[in-house]
């Protein structure tokens, strides 16, 4: 080497920084062939974001001729925060004292709410409407806010029932999560239908969460749920509603019930149950007013049972409507106990045991039926099994069956007069209803259509025959005798409303408490249809624990009046001629 | 020397281009979210490119001769001492996630001293050294009074605090110091305090401790690690052929200072091993050329200029691709040519114009051979500058 010292140590530092370059273009090599493909599954997903889009909710409309909408969600924003990212890049001290003003919240229930810092999402307040989200998002970006991320608006849906706590049972109502899930009534029943499909959105987004539109990958809309178009009319479900609650006020009653049926059809017009509650406000509701009355209840229904026993009595030509009982003054000793009418009378004719609601003639009617006979006869008036109405929560009631072993030999005669067996009160409109349409038990409905949001029909609400328990001269038989109940002498002539002859049966109920009948405690009920010559609609009404008057004929009856009358009214129903006066057929 | 400048040439326009092609790249999302104009970046940069390529044009054609006039080395050192004091004067200075690197120039935007602090101390150490000649042997003159001036700008540097350019600047002054005669013993010393000195300035900066331990212990510092574990995830994501310009996403806020110092990282991704090693081969191509023309310089300052500039350049690469392919740890070092930012550009683009005057004056003249020879720097002197005056 023939070299300056210079050139030397420049020939070092040269090969120094050539090493390095050479050290360099070796580790690009690498990291380029040989990716850690954990890490790179990693920092691929760190980009990918798949983001559901809430399907709209189906709307439900009740079934009079231009719909009344019910139920529908309307479109909201949720203000969320992920105090993760407000901890670090913000101030979140200045973030609440800005958004506090807006929400109606304490400063320090949002600082609470915001206090973990390795929490990644909260909601500061769900379901904004519009005209509050965009001056509170004004006042996050002029506060330079939004470009933390720490605080984001994020579309939601919001179920809103307009008309509060009407026909709230049958509506029932929607969970408030993001993806609205039916809890009760139609709501959770027609949930399938109701919910529609989320549309889905995949794509990639950048280190802040703002997607990066040209690289979206996939984009599914949401389908809207389909709508529900109900047979109740809300206004019949008015009257039927504003009914209840007087007779509740009047008679100081726990509660009370109403159903409205189209008897040829099984049509649910109006199923009405007291105490309410706002739909609206669900959560804040308490299980006794979400029970529905109309079909969840069971009591022993009293009286009013008494049509299934001379209508299975006449089914099997038994007895004739003019036949005698000895109703034995009012008492009859019967298989070691007492059995006592209300009013004592010597004798009856088998109509007039209707009318006046003798226990002891219908007793010994029922005898003559056989338990056998009596069991499955009510079975096909639609006891002791649930209707499979389209609402949640059906109860059966309970029928003993004679093999069973609850069948004493008292129960022929008891069940008659209705004690030992429960019923809801669907089941005495469905009972009413085969007794006024020609003996056709039908099965109550209360959806009619299930109409997608591109206008196809899922679902078509038709009559349907669960059971055929009598004849149609049993049945029109039995429209006469159930009419004379009305009439002067009867025990429901303050159910009768002008222009319109009904038949109807009175019942008087005593509620079982603490295993024993109660002296004081009543269900008072009504059920029975109109016109009577041409049935349309059957109407049954209960209250419960009516003070002090407690009889159906008193408590239930006038309420069935009421509605009946204006239910008659607002369906234009043909009055009766008044030359044509019924006979018995 | 023509073929060689020509050479440079062609590297360096390379080297801007991609660069100008990766920044368009890397900042089209930036320009959108922040200024509404994805070229916003990229016309800047242009700006900027426009002032670098008149200014080292410039450069290279007066001759660098006069750099070792007394007068003006004073002016270049009381200057950048000044500039760099500004940093710290309020109103003037502009601190960025806590360091005062930037003062505010009417008309002109930010200026960041410590990039022409850069240009002075290679240019007053190799007048120094090249004035000392062989006198450079001696303590006082080889190592002392070098290390002084040099010791004074770092210290400026290091209170911005910008360590990255104070190890580039102190590298780049080993590098001036060994190739003008410094004594190695004398080195050696100095340089083992040096390292002592730096290992205590980390020691005491939590923010560096962190970036050290994330750097040498990946699994326990995750969050000071996230921008060495994006620049690397960048590279693997881009593999061998890349992901096609502009379809990267790491600079879609994932890698931070995606423009800036981790551009390498967005070429990477978006146009694979290709891109990425051509760039290392370009800026070693660079510095090949740079020592080359440094060889056949016409003198000693010549040379010893063109090598400390060649130093700066390939240092300030090796470290910046260091970085961010994950083998030092985090420095805020720009990629020269490359980066956003007016004045790592135009300090560049003048450090070529310099080393392109060098080799205006190499040309022709067979200095390798004298160099390699019995130097005689007397004779070199006076073959150069017949007026005389002292070398």
């Amino acid at each position: 080497m023939n070299e300056a010292p210079i050139v030397r140590r420049m020939r070092v530092v040269e090969g120094i920084l050539g090493a390095c370059f050479i050290l360099l273009a070796l580790r690009l090599i690498f990291l380029h062939t040989r990716p850690d493909p954990s890490r790179v599954r990693k920092a691929d997903a760190s980009s990918r974001f798949v983001r559901i889009q809430p399907a709209p909710r189906g709307r439900i409309y009740d079934g009079s001729r231009t719909p009344v909408l019910l139920a529908a969600s309307v479109a909201r924003k949720d203000l969320c925060a992920d105090p993760f990212i407000l901890h670090q890049r913000t101030n979140v001290a200045a973030a609440v004292a800005l958004l506090a003003p807006f929400l109606n919240q304490p400063a320090s229930r949002l600082e609470e709410r915001l206090a973990n810092s390795s929490n990644r999402f909260v909601y500061l307040q769900r379901h904004l409407p519009e005209e509050i989200a965009e001056p509170i998002w004004q006042a996050i970006s002029n506060a330079g806010l939004h470009r933390s991320y720490g605080i984001y608006l994020r579309d939601s849906t919001f179920r809103k029932y307009p008309h509060g706590d009407h026909l709230c049972h049958v509506i029932g109502f929607a969970s408030r999560d993001v993806v609205e899930r039916g809890l009760a009534g139609v709501e959770l029943v027609f949930d399938r239908y109701l919910q529609g499909v989320p549309g889905v959105i995949r794509g990639r987004r950048d280190a802040f969460s703002t997607e990066l539109y040209t690289l979206r990958e996939d984009e599914t809309p949401p389908v809207p749920g389909a709508d529900l178009y109900l047979t109740v009319d809300g206004t019949i479900q008015y009257f039927a509603e504003e009914a209840i609650e007087e007779a509740i006020i009047a008679h100081r009653a726990k509660g009370a019930w109403a159903i409205v049926q189209r008897c040829h059809t099984g049509e649910i017009l109006a199923m009405a149950s007291r105490p309410a509650f706002d739909l609206n406000r669900f959560s804040e509701s308490s299980a006794d007013q979400r029970t529905n009355r109309a079909i969840s209840i069971v009591y022993e229904p009293g009286s009013i049972f008494k049509p299934v026993v001379l209508a299975l009595a006449f089914e099997r030509k038994l007895v004739t409507p003019s036949q005698v009982f000895d109703c034995e003054s009012g008492s009859w000793f019967h298989e070691g106990r007492i059995l006592r009418d209300y009013h004592p009378y010597a004798r009856l004719s088998v109509a007039d045991i209707l009318k006046k609601s003798s226990n002891i003639g219908t007793a010994k009617i029922a005898l003559l039926l056989g338990n056998e006979y009596f069991y499955e006869g009510a079975r096909g008036f639609g006891y002791g099994r649930r209707l499979g109405i389209e609402l949640p929560n059906e109860e059966a009631g309970i029928l003993w069956s004679p093999r069973s072993p609850n069948w004493s030999r008292l129960t022929c005669s008891r069940m008659a007069i209705g004690q030992g067996v429960a019923v809801t009160a669907l089941q005495m409109a469905g009972m009413m209803s085969a007794i006024a349409n020609g003996g056709y038990l039908l099965r109550p409905w209360a959806v009619r259509r299930v109409v997608a949001a591109d206008g196809t029909v899922l679902k078509q609400g038709e009559p349907e025959v669960l059971a055929r328990p009598i004849s149609a001269e049993t049945s029109a038989l039995m429209r006469y005798l159930l009419t004379r109940v009305t009439e002067e002498g009867g025990t429901g002539t303050r159910a009768r409303i002008e222009g319109y002859r009904v038949a109807g049966k009175t019942g008087t109920a005593q509620k079982v408490v603490q295993g024993r009948y109660s002296e004081t405690d009543y269900v008072a009920s009504f059920a029975g249809f109109f016109p009577a010559d041409q049935p349309e609609i059957t109407v049954v009404v209960g209250v419960d624990e009516p003070q002090p008057f407690h009889t159906g004929g008193v408590v239930a009856a006038p309420v069935f009046a009421r509605i009946a009358l204006q239910t008659a009214r607002y369906l234009a129903l043909k009055p009766c001629s008044l030359d044509n006066e019924s006979s018995i057929p | 020397m023509r073929r060689t400048s020509q050479a440079v040439l062609i590297v360096v326009a390379m080297l801007v281009g991609i660069g100008m092609l990766t920044l368009a790249s890397a900042t089209g999302y930036k320009g959108v979210a922040e200024k509404g104009d994805p070229f916003w970046y990229v016309r800047l940069q242009a700006i900027y490119l426009a002032f670098g390529i008149v200014l080292s044009t410039g450069a290279a054609f007066f001759d660098y001769h006069w750099l070792r006039s007394k007068p003006l080395l004073i002016f270049l050192a009381v200057l950048t001492v000044g500039l760099l004091l500004l940093v710290f004067v309020p109103g003037v200075g502009v601190a960025v996630k806590g360091s005062r690197r930037w003062i505010r120039v009417f008309g002109l935007g930010r200026v960041q001293p410590s990039e022409f602090a850069k240009l002075t101390v290679v240019i007053l150490l190799s007048a120094w050294m090249a004035l000392k000649g062989r006198k450079a042997e001696n303590l006082r003159e080889g190592l002392i009074i070098p290390l002084g001036v040099l010791g004074m700008i770092l210290l400026l540097i290091l209170a911005e605090p910008d360590l990255g350019t104070t190890v580039l600047l102190a590298a780049t002054g080993v590098i001036l110091l060994v190739a003008g005669g410094s004594r190695k013993s004398h080195l050696l010393v100095s340089g083992v305090l040096g390292i002592c000195g730096l290992v205590l300035m980390v020691l005491q900066d939590p923010v560096r401790m962190k970036r050290l331990l994330a750097f040498a212990r990946p699994d326990g510092y995750a969050d000071a690690r996230y921008q060495l574990t994006q620049s690397e995830n960048a590279f693997f994501l881009g593999g061998i052929w890349g992901k096609g310009y502009g379809e990267g996403l790491q600079k879609m806020g994932f890698l931070p200072e995606a423009h800036n110092d981790f551009i390498f990282a967005v070429l990477g991704e978006e146009l694979g091993l290709l891109a990425t090693v051509g760039v290392v081969v370009l800026f070693a191509l660079l510095t090949f050329l740079g020592l080359k023309i440094s060889r056949r310089a016409p003198d000693r300052f010549g040379c010893l200029l063109a090598l400390g500039l060649t130093s700066l350049l390939a240092l300030e690469a090796i470290i910046n691709i260091g970085v961010v392919t994950g083998c030092l740890p985090t420095k805020g070092l720009a990629l020269p040519f490359m980066s956003a930012g007016g004045s790592s550009l135009i300090s560049s683009l003048l450090a070529i114009g310099m080393l392109l005057n060098v080799a205006r004056h190499g040309e022709g003249t067979d200095v390798h051979t004298r160099l390699s020879g019995e130097f005689d720097e007397q004779t070199l002197n006076q073959a150069f500058h017949p007026a005389g005056g002292r070398c």
